[in-house]
């Protein structure tokens, strides 16, 4: 009998997926869409999301303090980068730089490399200013502003978590194995981002 | 106990219905200023600043900047040259989530001035604009209340947070939370500084 229902319930779900039709009314603006904008810019660039990711990879794979330094050193840089965009300071090679931090995070993460504190930060901080950079100069002029900075640097974070989330498996040795896989495979497509092919 | 109660339940026997109007519909006077140091993006990014701020310390240790947040915010009540503008909050919520996220709970000196700061900020912020004396007393009363309440209620929850869980990530998520607030924060800072019209309008 629950069995059934659950059919019944799923028919429903689905059927209402075929008949709904995409919103077209909407215009971005107001709290809710500069939320939604500044939510989905990092997380619509594959770019961003590899490299977020493997942000909290490399905090997870490196341990404490590491784990929580990483992932408070890249928001308060990130927005640095921000703010040279929003006033215009000119940054050389921001796309190359995005694509850049996906590589060299990802080969970190692939080959294990136990960085000293200082260095991983510094290293993070360095690709936080191409991210912050690309997304201070893409603000949309509809959104709410203050709407678009929570939504993005919210994403920001959750990006981050994941990555923390898939890396604490290197407590175990297969773990170890698929985080380090992932690190390789991060780095693969920073390169296709590198040579324009993604 | 029972006279307190016959004295509440008397309060609320007496009570009129608000008529008047204000800008956020339904509520003025004491109630609007109650809410107003959560009123603006500013002022919200600035109290959940210094909460975190201030929650980074011990409970011993916390009850002086929550005095020295008490005295400032009622100096900041006493502020006459015009409005503050929002500009001021953001910096100051930004330089104290920085602070909560980089170095919680060290620096003590450096805490209390960004509280006091903080606390002279949110007051002359609170000052209304125009209306009868005996108005705007009553709206800075709330404000004054509203703004002491929310500071003791954010800074005790992370206090409670960190003391009762010892869940390792606890401290970590404060620290992050304290990161997201200083990344908005300054980003809308510099928003006031944009060469851009179209991003300085915002």
């Amino acid at each position: 009998m629950r069995s059934k229902t659950f059919i019944c319930m799923t028919l429903l779900v689905v059927f209402s997926f075929i008949i709904s039709e995409p919103a077209l009314a909407h215009s971005g603006g107001g709290y809710g869409g500069g939320f939604i904008s500044g939510f989905v810019h990092p997380i619509l660039g594959w770019d961003h999301v590899a490299a977020m990711v493997a942000v909290g990879l490399w905090g997870a794979f490196l341990g404490a303090p590491s784990i929580w330094v990483l992932p408070v050193v890249f928001p308060i840089v990130m927005a640095f980068g921000a703010i040279l965009g929003i006033l215009g300071v000119p940054v050389p090679a921001v796309e190359t730089g995005i694509a850049l931090s996906a590589v060299v995070l990802g080969l970190m993460i692939a080959f294990a490399v136990k960085a000293p504190i200082w260095m991983s930060a510094v290293l993070v901080g360095l690709f936080a200013i191409f991210h912050g950079y690309a997304h201070g100069t893409e603000l949309p002029a509809s959104a709410n502003i203050f709407a678009y900075a929570v939504g993005f640097v919210i994403a920001t974070g959750m990006l981050h978590m994941i990555g923390i989330a898939f890396g604490l498996l290197v407590k175990w040795p297969a773990g170890r194995v698929a985080v380090r896989s992932a690190g390789g495979a991060i780095s693969l497509a920073g390169v296709a981002f590198l040579v324009g092919a993604v | 106990m029972r006279a307190a109660s016959l004295a509440i339940l008397a309060i609320l026997c007496l009570a009129t219905p608000a008529g008047a109007h204000s800008p956020v519909p339904g509520i003025e006077g004491f109630y609007l200023g109650l809410l107003h140091p959560i009123s603006t993006p500013a002022q919200a990014l600035l109290m959940l600043g210094l909460g975190l701020l201030t929650g980074g310390l011990a409970k011993a240790s916390a009850r002086w900047l929550l005095i020295a947040f008490f005295v400032a915010t009622g100096a900041g009540l006493l502020w006459t040259s015009g409005a503050v503008p929002d500009m001021a909050a953001f910096a100051v919520a930004t330089l104290a989530s920085t602070l909560a996220a980089l170095a919680a709970g060290r620096y003590f000196p450096a805490m209390a001035a960004l509280v006091v700061l903080g606390g002279l900020v949110v007051g002359a912020m609170s000052v209304p604009e125009g209306g009868l004396l005996r108005e705007r007393l009553i709206t800075m009363a709330g404000s004054f209340i509203g703004a002491n309440l929310l500071l003791l209620y954010i800074s005790g929850l992370v206090i409670i947070v960190k003391e009762r869980a010892s869940r390792a990530w606890i401290p970590i998520a404060l620290r992050v939370a304290a990161a997201w607030v200083a990344a908005i924060s300054a980003m809308m800072l510099a928003i006031y500084f944009a060469p851009n019209p179209s991003v300085a309008s915002l």
